[in-house]
């Protein structure tokens, strides 16, 4: 099951690793990490999902609640980590992102974009879906997504950290992070990212966990060197 | 004329204009004693220019306890109040006739103010002049900066209803179990669905899915129009969500006759259901879970 | 504050509205006003505040008038005046969302009675209350007031009793008590509402005011509405909820206006018992009523028990773009009473009564904005049959010479509304008779003119409870007959009230 989750997650953060702006191809700074967590995290709790009985079918074993998803030494996955002050902007990304419902979950449970970013909405359940983002600086809407439907084309174009639910199944939980940069990732279980293409100057990076909160670091890049940069969270059980 | 017989008349005449407004007033109700369809203040399109300086003296007369001095919904008597006053910064609107996400028409919030919404504190301020409450929400405007920089959405299309027929409240029973109504709403409209218990609005406050067994109006209207537009637009900030990305045309008009169906006064869309449950009933399947609906 | 005889009006009014600003006088003792009779009887003037005070002045004046004793200080007062914080609490509005300043309703707040305090969201039955909540409320000013009257008769001599009568002019001033209200009204059940107002006086003597149970909205109709018990007349200017508190000028001259020598009781302001079918569009805009009273000006178990009047109301009003809402209208009251009784040892037997004579108040009323400016024109024509005016005993012949008695008043009222929490009044009031029961009566005989001024201020405006600080003045002049043969055959009496109170509401 653990191996299921990560092998997805591990899927997606390639994938967003691919789907890296199409730039000039010029070397650029890279600053790469790990984000760790210490003190003692929640402990997650197994989701039932016997009120769609079309979904539970789909797990063998309970999936487990995705608020805090942790590996091996204390590394901390769907951590948002990105580029929150320093450079331009730049224009949004040609390619979008997608956000998909299957075994009524959220994959990615974390999913970062830029603003006015093309964002791909699916459902591929047997169910309905509502699909409920609860912004509060962009416009907050609510649409069904019957199965079979056509994806939800969106673009967020403010900066917001927004929870995504579904009505319908009140176990599901997600995350916009619409962010000013193109220069984001969220990190697999192993809890480590890699921020690439970066331009000579001072940056801020952050690191972003729904729970526990943002910590940000400076580093400078020069050149084309690789920056290291480790975060380390503290945990809270509630 | 004599000065008693004079008396006699026009006293007789005070009479008869009372008797003759009752009568006139009676008839000209629509079912359950409120504006016909199609008719009444709901449908005048809102046509004075507000004045904001104007329309915050009057906010604070009348709307202040509730929605509070900053238009957050946050006034004296809020801690008293379920459902919670409307927050005005976030200029998310429940009754509409635009698009899930886009702000509401003048149109939509005088219709909200004049006819107040069922099962809350918000009254029906129906004696309000238009130009008053153009004022006032010209004030209400000021709470929130997406008023300056977006239009109201371009509001949904609602086609001319199309008849009343036993088909077409079979095809909107076929859509309530399709696009899983019942899952919110229940089986009868109850409000009791397996997702029903436990859910909250935008503001974490609960909330209930509409009961339709037990009233006679929406939140957000009382005719079939209105009925059409708020499955169509969703209820921004509830869990009620927007269907017209799957619910086209004519074919809303099937749902809407269903709909009417599981409500408890006597409409036309009733009186055919139950005259052709009385010999059919046998046939449907279940609304729910593993049922098709039909 | 003595204040001389003679001043001419306009010069008092001006000192008088500086003297509102001014500190207060000291505490003298409590007001003790002298009727003009001339058997020296002491007639208490400080209003009570049952249901019928205004009534009961009335009737002193009118015996002072039919005995040919010149009017006293004809003080109307009548306090009852109807706001409801236990509403305010219900639902969560403050006073200002139902009143233009309280008691007067807005717009709103007539749309809300209308509905037998209701605001029709299904939550209006008392289920939806939370249990410790109990709709009552009260209502009681504490006051310093001064009262004032010309051409009363004193002994020419204080203390002499035998040194004559003279005709001076009597002031009194003091801090004083009004009477309370206490009353509880809202909804027994959806669609069934009630009220009950008990009303007492300055010393605690409770009488009720008003009392009945309405069904709201039958056949789920705004358009019929029944009412049974004692309530008030659905006059589109109410005077129960105005905005004038003193003695003279607390009520309207014209709603209480009894013909010179009439036996005619009533007052078209006081409460009657009856049963009154009503009705109004869903935003009261067009409202009617008619009503079945019981001919005995609202005093219960009265001597004119089997005998009934009728009163008819219809209004409509008109969205006035920029400037409000405009009211207009019309409004009869059909009253008679009895002229023949059984009776008993030569003692009329009460209820008894039969060869009814009629008599009738007609007119129109408006009330009209001009955004914070209203206007309340009034017009009333009063007529009252001959016997009833001439006060022929019952069981008798017409007195010879007798003629009906009729009558024209009417007042233009204005408010301007600085604030929802600061109001300016101002009202000019005149009655003239048209025709007086005997052609010897001088033809002025009776006739008023009455002029009041006011402020009220709500320090703070919430929906909980209520503060007014009310300032008045009210000057009235009545055609009384003279003492004196030099006069001439009737004398004008001035009466005036200044009143400074603290008007509160919980």
């Amino acid at each position: 099951m653990r191996m299921k989750i990560l092998a997805s997650v591990g899927l997606v953060v390639l994938t967003t690793m691919a789907l890296a702006p199409a730039r000039p191809p010029m070397a650029g700074g890279t600053v790469t990490g790990k984000v760790t967590y210490t003190g003692t995290p929640p402990k997650m709790k197994p989701i039932d999902m016997a009120k769609e009985p079309s979904c539970a079918k789909e797990h063998a074993t309970p999936v487990m609640n995705e608020s805090v998803v942790t590996g091996p030494g204390n590394a901390l996955g769907d951590v948002v980590v990105y580029i929150s002050a320093g450079g331009a902007a730049g224009a949004p990304p040609a390619q979008g992102v997608t956000f998909d419902q299957k075994g009524c979950q959220y994959i990615p449970h974390v999913l970062a974009m830029q603003a006015g970013q093309q964002l791909e909405i699916r459902n591929d359940d047997q169910t309905s879906h509502n699909i409920h983002p609860m912004s509060k600086v962009n416009p907050e809407w609510n649409k069904s997504q019957p199965p079979g439907a056509p994806p939800i084309q969106v673009k967020y174009e403010k900066p917001e950290f927004i929870p995504v639910k579904c009505n319908v199944h009140p176990w599901m939980h997600g995350y916009f992070a619409v962010l000013n940069t193109s220069h984001s990732a969220v990190t697999g279980a192993d809890g480590s990212f890699s921020l690439t293409g970066l331009p000579p100057g001072k940056y801020t990076v952050t690191a972003w966990q729904e729970r526990f909160g943002t910590q940000s670091q400076e580093v400078t890049i020069t050149g084309n060197e690789t920056a290291k940069l480790d975060f380390v969270l503290k945990a809270t059980e509630y | 004329m004599s000065r008693v017989a004079r008396r006699i008349a026009s006293v007789a005449g005070l009479g008869v204009a009372c008797v003759a407004i009752a009568a006139a007033g009676v008839r000209a109700q629509g079912h359950n004693g409120l504006p016909p369809e199609g008719q009444g203040s709901d449908r005048k399109i809102i046509k004075n220019v507000g004045r904001p300086s104007v329309g915050k003296e009057e906010y604070i007369r009348y709307c202040v306890g509730c929605h509070g001095d900053h238009g957050d919904g946050v006034g004296e008597n809020t801690q008293w109040i379920d459902p919670k006053p409307r927050d005005f910064t976030l200029a998310v609107f429940k009754c509409r006739s635009t698009p899930s996400g886009t702000l509401p028409t003048d149109q939509d919030l005088m219709n909200t103010i004049r006819r107040g919404i069922v099962h809350s504190n918000m009254p029906e301020w129906r004696p309000l002049p238009d130009q008053m409450i153009a004022d006032i929400l010209s004030y209400i405007k000021t709470f929130s900066p997406r008023w300056k920089a977006e239009q109201p959405g371009t509001p949904v299309e609602v086609p001319a209803e199309t008849p009343v027929t036993t088909e077409s409240i079979l095809a909107g029973r076929a859509m309530f179990q399709k696009f899983e109504c019942w899952k919110c709403h229940g089986p009868e409209g109850r409000g009791n669905g397996p997702s029903a218990s436990g859910m909250t609005d935008s503001k974490d406050q609960p909330i209930t899915p509409y009961d339709f067994t037990t009233s006679d109006r929406f939140k957000c209207g009382t005719s079939n129009a209105d009925l059409y537009r708020i499955f169509m637009t969703g209820l921004d900030g509830t869990p009620m969500a927007s269907f017209s990305d799957n619910i086209k045309g004519d074919a809303g008009w099937d749902l809407v006759h269903y709909l009417r169906t599981l409500q408890p006064m006597k409409t036309p869309e009733a009186t055919i259901w139950k005259a052709w449950l009385a010999t059919h009933a046998g046939e449907l399947k279940p609304i729910g879970p593993d049922a098709t609906g039909q | 504050m003595r204040l001389t005889k003679g001043m001419c009006g306009a010069q008092w009014l001006t000192i008088s509205a500086l003297v509102v600003g001014a500190s207060l006088g000291a505490a003298t003792t409590a007001a003790a006003t002298v009727t003009r009779h001339s058997d020296s009887t002491i007639v208490v003037q400080r209003a009570a505040t049952d249901g019928n005070a205004a009534r009961d002045a009335y009737r002193a004046y009118v015996a002072s008038i039919q005995n040919n004793e010149p009017a006293a200080m004809a003080s109307y007062a009548t306090k009852r005046v109807k706001l409801i914080p236990a509403f305010a609490r219900k639902y969560g509005l403050r006073c200002s969302a139902c009143h233009t300043a309280w008691p007067e309703l807005n717009s709103f707040g007539q749309q809300f009675r209308d509905n037998g305090y209701q605001l029709k969201n299904e939550r209006d039955s008392p289920i939806y209350q939370n249990n410790s909540y109990i709709p009552i409320t009260l209502r009681a000013t504490p006051q310093f007031h001064a009262e004032r009257a010309t051409k009363q008769l004193v002994d020419a001599t204080p203390g002499d009793g035998a040194s004559g009568q003279a005709e001076r002019t009597v002031s009194s001033h003091g801090f004083d008590l009004s009477g309370i209200d206490l009353w509880t009204a809202g909804t027994l059940w959806k669609n069934v509402s009630f009220v009950l107002l008990m009303s007492a006086d300055n010393e605690g003597s409770f009488g009720f005011e008003a009392m009945h149970v309405r069904f709201d909205n039958l056949g789920n109709s705004s358009w019929l509405n029944l009412k049974v018990g004692k309530f008030e007349l659905d006059n589109l200017i109410s005077e129960k909820r105005f905005l004038f508190l003193s003695d003279n000028g607390g009520s309207y001259a014209t709603y209480h206006f009894s013909a010179p020598g009439s036996s005619v009781d009533f007052g078209i302001g006081d409460n009657q018992i009856g049963a009154e079918l009503s009705g109004h569009s869903l935003n009261s805009y067009t409202r009617y009523s008619a009503a079945v009273l019981t001919s005995t000006d609202g005093e219960p178990g009265g001597e004119n028990f089997s005998s009934y009047d009728a009163n008819l109301n219809v209004s409509q009003a008109f969205d006035g773009g920029k400037m409000g809402v405009e009211r207009i209208a019309a409004y009869a009251y059909l009253g008679q009473r009895p002229t023949t009784y059984q009776t008993i040892d030569g003692e009329e037997v009460p209820g008894t009564g039969s060869n009814r004579k009629t008599f009738y108040r007609a007119g129109v009323a408006g009330d009209f904005f001009l955004h914070k400016l209203e206007f309340l024109p009034f017009y009333l024509h009063g007529n009252d049959n001959a016997y009833l005016a001439s006060d022929t005993p019952p069981d008798s012949p017409l007195l010879p010479g007798a003629r009906d008695a009729s009558w024209n008043g009417g007042f233009l009222e204005t408010h301007y509304y600085i604030s929802p929490q600061l109001v300016l009044t101002q009202r000019v009031e005149a009655i003239r008779m048209s025709q007086q029961a005997f052609s010897d009566l001088p033809n002025k005989l009776g006739n008023v003119d009455a002029y009041s001024f006011g402020t009220r201020w709500y320090p703070f405006m919430y929906s909980r409870a209520g503060l007014a600080v009310h300032g008045e003045y009210s000057l009235v002049k009545t055609v009384s007959p003279a003492q004196t043969a030099e006069e001439g055959s009737t004398v004008n009496i001035w009466t005036s009230s200044l009143l400074f109170a603290l008007d509160f509401d919980f």
